[in-house]
């Protein structure tokens, strides 16, 4: 092939220039047809990844033909070639540091999905009670607090089953000083079964939300309130799938914090959709001040303190009625949690989410709050 | 056949015919690396919310119609056979050949707009709008109003310029009746050529990635 412009006449039309014939063009306008119904005919098929890279792959075959053939690149000069093939170039380095930067960056911050959450702090922490079957007094004043918490608004106070809910709820709440109308049994393995999977068709919801040892906690503490209970045997653990003879609270169950649970319910509904979050996230420690100081200070301090602490009292209105949360220090809150929690907000009315944050703003909280714990 | 015809002078800054000739060719060269560039960034925003969203990208696609998006396929490629076409019929100085085949590109390029016009008119009826004008309630992912952003920014911007192809094709279908164009010259055919098949080569992406998200 020749690039010499001023005696261009030995290209294969004869003339001065190349001539595509008819022919040609007509094989090549087919071929490019018959390849798009390979993309169409693909693109049915479930090939997972390489649907993607197929499409791709057919697309780029039939833009080097028109390229080539119709834009007749073969035959043209290597500097016309050069030029337009450059502009791809800087197109493949234009995608490829985008993509780097955006979709490598946050994989050193951020947890990939299946990851297990760590239990929230000051509502949770690390479990604390070995075989918490066996009753203590420790595990019991644990209960207790637990109790006030989450179930004293429909069992009440005494645990009469007349908290200020509970004229509201039919069938009534169980008045734990009575041996009567147990529905699972009064027995500890069986509140705790309760406790996990909720009594369907009544006000009883599920308190899987609770970490196993809670749970056990507050049932330790409900029967407590009357006579002793009956015993649990062998086979009672079996049904709640707890091996007495191992140490952990319960058994093959990892606790889950209320947020990722509920969060997970929600996408059931469809309601929000959880997907994995790999957004593109840099953190430099207590670069800005600014931004993120002024939005703590005007939608986050009346919650979680002026310095983070926590402490607070919220009242959760949307879960189980009148539930108070005490918020829990968030200085030590990781950043993929620490976004996904601000933008999703927790379920009920406990935390608002701020879907309407971008990503640098909540960058900006995210560092001020790192900065508040000091 | 060929009645009148206008001879072209090339240019007296220009050696010869074939220096403008190939002067201008590679003008235009220059161009389409601008449009490539120009198309690339809306290509590299695709990449990025696509890849943040797959699943949202997954769903929002299903409302976009591949059989339309198929025979505009064809009409485009079938387009760039007779535009292909009409530059081999401008270089063998075949006149109303070429005026054929430029016409013949021109309505399947009227054909392409008909169909995206019914298209669009679709979307808006459905409430399948960028950004803010979302109303649609079937799609339920709150990320989906960025898809049809993304749909109707680069359908938007390929269909200007097809619109403009259009203009282009009639401008050099008058010229070419004229008899402006000979053997000897008929860089504009060629050149508007070259325009017409880079607008295909944008389609040949456009269609997988928006109407075939797998
Ligand atoms: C929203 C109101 C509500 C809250 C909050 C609530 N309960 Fe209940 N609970 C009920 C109702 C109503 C019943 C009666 C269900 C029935 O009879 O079907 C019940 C029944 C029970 C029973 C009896 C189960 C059985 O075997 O019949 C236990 C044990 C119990 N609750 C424990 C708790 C504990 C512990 C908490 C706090 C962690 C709690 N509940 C919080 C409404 C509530
Ligand atoms: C209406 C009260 C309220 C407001 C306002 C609020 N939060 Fe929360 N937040 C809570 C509660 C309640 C919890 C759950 C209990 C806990 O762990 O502190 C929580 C939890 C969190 C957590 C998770 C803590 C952990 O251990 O996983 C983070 C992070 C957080 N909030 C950040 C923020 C930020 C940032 C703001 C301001 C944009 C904010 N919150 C505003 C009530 C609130």
């Amino acid at each position: 092939m020749s690039h010499d412009k001023h005696h261009g006449n030995d290209h294969k039309g004869g003339g001065h220039h190349f001539i595509l014939s008819y022919k040609s063009a007509t094989l090549v306008g087919l071929t490019l047809l018959v390849l798009t119904a390979v993309t169409v005919g693909i693109a049915g098929i479930d090939l997972g990844r390489f649907n993607f890279f197929v499409a791709m792959v057919v697309a780029t075959i039939k833009a080097l033909l028109v390229a080539l053939i119709f834009m007749n690149l073969r035959n043209d000069k290597l500097e016309n070639g050069i030029i337009f093939g450059a502009s791809f170039m800087f197109l493949a380095i234009f995608f490829v540091l985008t993509f780097a930067d955006l979709f490598f960056r946050g994989d050193v911050y951020w947890k990939e999905k299946g990851q297990p959450f760590p239990p929230i702090a000051g509502v949770v922490g690390k479990p604390k009670f070995k075989k918490a079957w066996n009753q203590t007094p420790e595990i019991l004043a644990h209960g207790k607090q637990l109790y006030a918490v989450q179930c004293v608004s429909c069992h009440g106070a005494d645990g009469k089953g007349d908290g200020p809910a509970a004229a509201a709820l039919i069938p009534h709440p169980r008045n734990f000083h009575s041996n009567e109308g147990w529905k699972n049994g009064r027995k500890l393995t069986m509140v705790f079964k309760t406790l996990k999977e909720g009594i369907p068709g009544s006000g009883m919801a599920s308190f899987a939300t609770l970490p196993a040892e809670d749970r056990w906690a507050v049932a330790h503490y409900v029967l407590s309130l009357n006579g002793p209970a009956e015993k649990d045997s062998a086979a009672d653990f079996a049904k709640i799938g707890v091996d007495p003879n191992k140490e952990d609270a319960g058994g093959s169950e990892k606790p889950t914090i209320p947020v990722a649970v509920a969060m997970e319910r929600m996408a059931e509904k469809d309601t929000i959709r959880v997907t994995t979050i790999r957004r593109p996230y840099l953190m430099k420690e207590g670069t800005a001040e600014g931004v993120g100081a002024q939005i703590y200070r005007t939608q986050c301090a009346s919650c979680h303190g002026e310095r983070a602490q926590g402490g607070v009292e919220v009242k959760n209105l949307g879960g189980f009625p009148n539930t108070i949360v005490k918020t829990s220090p968030i200085g030590n809150v990781d950043s993929g949690r620490f976004q996904e929690v601000v933008l999703k907000g927790l379920p009920g009315d406990l935390m608002p989410g701020h879907g309407e944050f971008s990503v640098s703003e909540i960058r900006e909280l995210y560092n001020h709050v790192r900065t508040l714990k000091q | 056949m060929s009645q009148a015809t206008v001879t072209h002078h090339h240019a007296h800054h220009f050696a010869s015919a074939d220096d403008e000739f190939e002067a201008a060719k590679q003008g235009m060269w220059v161009f389409l690396v601008t449009e490539v560039l120009m198309f690339g960034g809306l290509f590299v925003a695709y990449g990025t919310f696509r890849g943040m969203y797959p699943e949202m990208f997954h769903e929002a696609h299903k409302m976009l119609s591949v059989p339309m998006g198929a025979l505009n396929t064809v009409f485009l490629i079938t387009s760039s056979l007779t535009m292909a076409m009409a530059v081999t019929s401008a270089q063998k100085g075949l006149r109303s050949r070429t005026t054929g085949f430029l016409a013949a590109t021109f309505l399947l390029a009227g054909c392409f707009l008909v169909v995206k016009y019914f298209e669009y008119m679709h979307k808006i009826h459905d409430g399948l709008l960028p950004a803010g004008f979302f109303t649609n309630h079937e799609l339920t992912n709150p990320k989906a109003p960025l898809f049809f952003s993304l749909y109707f920014v680069m359908t938007g911007l390929h269909g200007v310029h097809v619109l403009i192809g259009m203009g282009l094709i009639a401008w050099i279908m008058i010229k070419n009746q004229k008899g402006y164009f000979s053997p000897a010259f008929y860089t504009p055919v060629e050149l508007v050529g070259f325009y017409w098949h880079f607008v295909d080569l944008v389609w040949i992406y456009l269609f997988p990635l928006l109407y075939l998200v797998s």
